[in-house]
């Protein structure tokens, strides 16, 4: 594919840039994320929006990525990246409405999306999700530069708040605007709508 | 000769290595029939992306995914296989070896299903099922490691005297549940009757099955032509974001049971990782995927 004339966006964005964007876009990203896919990790931060204390990493109007990302360390400290890959984001739906209006959280990404309260956090907050192709790791690795910091390391690997900086990551889909428009939502209100039909069809014979 | 515990040590280490960097030839003929199929021009995008990082991931020797799974293992032996050594012992020592030497490394995925705690290792690790093959002097022996993507949305329900019809909806009922979730283009592996822990099997066995085979029984193979076309038209598409290519193909195997009809329905993402060697009495090692 040629990504040259994809538009890229700079990490983290404002609400007002998040804006701009509607689902269906396809974009690749520039700048910094924090990634994570522990549960453990995102109770932890709940806890910690809740009690008033701010998140270890900035995090604070950034993007945040449901993604696994895996690196040589020294003395606790992230020295090689070695590659990422998204997790799916539908398992945190009941922690990321607390996250996306604690924190007004810009942009996240993931894989699967997220349910209608998370939906309408982002929408107050302006806030998009991307969704990542799962299974690409080969490729959306190569457009991660670095793992600048890490938090909380007394979890594994994965489960840490990993601040990563992105150069040309993707390409990646805006699945989820700012808007209240949810690729996810209308692909699952579609199949529901289109079940008796395809229900019908199946009864007949195989033509091959 | 015989098989030897260094012999499935070593083997059962490489299957799993080579799994996580390499998908199967016929998923990948299945990629590339895809992109020239697929109606939607932002699924076929998608499609490309994924042909290109599978490329990618096979010639540069990178993981296809972050999440390398739990191993699992399906091992059929021949009844003239002699064994020497603990071979149960073996695939667990195998594990452990890789994971101390393999690069890039692995995370931490094999998780205590009471207190989530995760390491390398635990109770039945690696996950194996052995089978009895019939009068023939070797082990044949598929890895296939499960990542919680696709593991998650495996299904079974009973069901009683069941019509084809309710057995067909029942699927596609499982099929709407787990929707894009799983990271279509997926596999889908149907197992019907016997008891729950059978059925259970058979869809798992299914799931394993190269694309572009046929069940052998006719009603069964139209059955699955049918469905993959109706998963097809419910347009979740690669990555759930929309498309008309959901799954390459739905596999399904039965076995006669009773009344009571358990169907079991298991998804593959479509990295489909799955390599697949036979070990012969001789020691010699012939790698089919």
């Amino acid at each position: 594919m040629n990504t040259s004339s994809l538009r890229r966006l700079h990490l983290p964005l404002t609400p007002d840039e998040a804006r701009t964007l509607k689902a269906g876009d396809l974009v690749l990203l520039e700048g910094e994320a924090v990634a994570t896919v522990g549960m453990p990790t995102q109770k932890r931060m709940v806890a910690e929006v809740e009690a008033g204390r701010e998140m270890p990493l900035p995090m604070r109007g950034g993007a945040f990525f449901h993604m696994g990302v895996c690196y040589d360390e020294e003395n606790g400290r992230p020295t090689r990246m070695h590659y990422v890959n998204p997790t799916t984001s539908s398992r945190f739906n009941a922690l990321m409405p607390t996250l996306i209006r604690g924190l007004g959280l810009t942009a996240l990404g993931g894989k699967g999306g997220l349910s209608r309260e998370s939906v309408e956090a982002m929408r107050e907050v302006g806030c998009i999700y991307f969704s990542f192709v799962g299974g690409a790791s080969a490729l959306l690795s190569q457009g991660v530069e670095k793992v600048v910091d890490v938090a909380w390391t007394d979890l594994i690997m994965q489960f840490r708040l990993n601040q990563i900086r992105l150069s040309g990551f993707g390409p990646v889909t805006v699945a989820i605007d700012a808007h209240g428009e949810s690729i996810y939502e209308r692909i699952m209100v579609s199949a529901q709508a289109r079940l008796p039909d395809i229900l019908e069809t199946l009864r007949r014979p195989s033509q091959s | 000769m015989a098989i030897t515990y260094d012999l499935v040590k070593e083997v059962t280490a490489d299957l799993y290595n080579w799994s996580l960097r390499r998908i199967p030839e016929s998923s990948k003929a299945k990629l590339r029939e895809a992109v020239a199929t697929e109606t939607v021009p932002h699924a076929r995008e998608t499609l490309a992306l994924m042909l290109a990082s599978a490329e990618t991931a096979e010639t540069t020797g990178r993981f296809l995914c972050s999440d390398a799974g739990v191993p699992s293992y399906t091992i059929k032996i021949g009844s003239r296989v002699r064994m020497e050594g603990d071979i149960r012992q073996a695939i667990v020592d195998g594990f452990e070896h890789l994971v101390e030497t393999i690069q890039p490394p692995i995370m931490r995925f094999v998780t205590h299903p009471l207190t989530n705690e995760r390491s390398f290792k635990g109770k039945d690790m690696p996950l194996v099922s052995y089978d009895l093959l019939g009068d023939v002097d070797y082990m044949d022996i598929t890895c296939a490691p499960k990542a919680l993507g696709g593991g998650r949305w495996a299904a079974i329900e009973t069901l009683v005297s069941p019509s084809l019809e309710d057995i067909e909806r029942c699927i596609l009922e499982m099929v709407m549940r787990a929707g894009g979730q799983h990271c279509p283009p997926v596999v889908i592996g149907v197992g019907i009757g016997g008891t729950f822990d059978h059925a259970a099997k058979l869809s798992k066995d299914a799931t394993l099955r190269p694309f572009g085979t046929r069940h052998p029984d006719p009603m069964v193979a139209d059955m699955e032509e049918r469905l993959t076309r109706a998963v097809n038209q419910t347009g979740f598409g690669p990555m759930g974001c929309g498309g008309t290519t959901t799954t390459f193909g739905v596999h399904i195997d039965y076995a006669s049971g009773h009344g009571f009809t358990p169907i079991a329905v298991s998804f593959n993402c479509w990295i489909n990782r799955r390599t697949r060697a036979k070990i012969y009495n001789s020691g010699v090692v012939e790698r089919i995927e």
